[in-house]
């Protein structure tokens, strides 16, 4: 699973995802892609079942790219405990993801095999997503 | 080079995201047209002709004929801002292109004879690095793509630009290195499988650890 080398701080506000994305937001490595259009964390386990959906359905061809990190230490309390006595520990990694951000790109395959592969991406993914190609290429 | 179209425009007396957002709720698309030394114009399209252009292969690199207030002007899409989820075009910038001057487009690769390529019939994987080129070129001889010759490309075979023929007058911009335009690579299965593999005891690795 992705997850960062090293960070400066352990523990991160949890903040709130707002607006859309400003950049990511275009195809820049392959033919297709999946692009969030809702906001949300999605994290490196989703990411990660995500490639492997994409990987499996694919075989042997083409190229994927993944385009989003999980670099947001999400920190969970442990169970039965009281609130207060601090924040709880990390456990987890998530990629703060704002609408009209491109996620993966692949290519090196037909266009049937990459919708059928992202949808069941998509389906690992705690975002409403749309299958996008390159401009000029539609239809 | 393809024939020219034609896009009716309108000038827009104000800039700015006021009126630009009432040129898009009224169904049209604000542009811009500058170059050849003349004072840039602010124009508006209408949207439904934008978008059958962009659906159509190779939008920067065809020439249009844009009319505004009765006066004919050659341009050259440069630049294009897209909503990042509606997908709809929000502005368009456009270049003057005036007779004798060199422009830079990015010309569309095609790709011939996949079909009986040696290295693609033996299970091999075209690779395309680029997916445009970008070519310094007149104005009106812009080509319609750069095609590549895939008949005699094996598995391990990179196409380079130096194997393209270009028309006469056509130059790649990049011009100090012989870059690739797709190699044709072996079939991955073997590799993704093994990756896979060790991706998976990585995981369990780390999971015992965070566990510890």
């Amino acid at each position: 699973m992705l997850s960062p080398k090293r960070t400066k701080y352990r523990k991160q506000h949890k903040g709130r995802i707002k607006g859309m994305a400003k950049g990511g937001t275009e195809l820049n490595f392959g033919a297709y892609g999946l692009k969030a259009t809702t906001p949300g964390r999605v994290s490196a386990r989703q990411i990660e079942a995500a490639r492997r959906a994409i990987t499996r359905h694919m075989r042997r061809v083409g190229k994927l790219w993944i385009r989003i990190f999980p670099d947001v230490p999400v920190s969970q309390k442990p169970q039965e405990v009281r609130m207060g006595s601090g924040k709880g520990s990390p456990e987890w990694w998530a990629a703060r993801v704002k609408p009209g951000r491109i996620m993966f790109e692949l290519d090196g395959v037909s266009r049937e095999m990459a919708e059928q592969a992202f949808i069941l991406a998509a389906a690992k993914l705690p975002v409403q997503t749309r299958f996008v190609t390159r401009i000029g290429e539609e239809g | 080079m393809s024939e020219t179209v034609n896009l009716p425009a309108e000038l827009r007396d104000r800039a700015g995201k006021g009126t630009a957002r009432a040129a898009r709720r009224a169904g049209r698309v604000p542009a811009v047209i500058y170059g050849a030394g003349k004072d840039p114009v602010s124009v508006t399209i209408e949207t439904r002709l934008m978008k059958r252009e962009l659906n159509r292969p190779g939008f920067f690199a065809r020439l249009f004929t844009i009319e505004v207030g009765g006066k004919k002007e050659q341009v050259l899409p440069r630049d294009l801002q897209m909503h990042p989820i509606k997908e709809e075009p929000l502005h368009f910038d456009f270049l003057r292109v005036s007779k004798g001057s060199t422009v830079s487009v990015a010309v569309p690769v095609r790709f011939l004879n996949e079909e009986t390529s040696p290295g693609l019939k033996r299970g091999g994987v075209l690779n395309i690095v680029r997916h445009d080129v970008e070519v310094d070129c007149s104005p009106n001889a812009i080509p319609e793509h750069i095609d590549v010759d895939l008949s005699e490309a094996d598995i391990g075979d990179s196409l380079h630009i130096s194997g393209v023929k270009l028309a006469k007058g056509v130059t790649p911009t990049i011009s100090d290195r012989d870059f690739t335009i797709a190699t044709i690579v072996a079939p991955s299965a073997v590799k993704a499988e093994a990756a896979e593999e060790e991706e998976g005891a990585e995981a369990a690795e780390s999971t015992e650890a965070a566990e510890e």
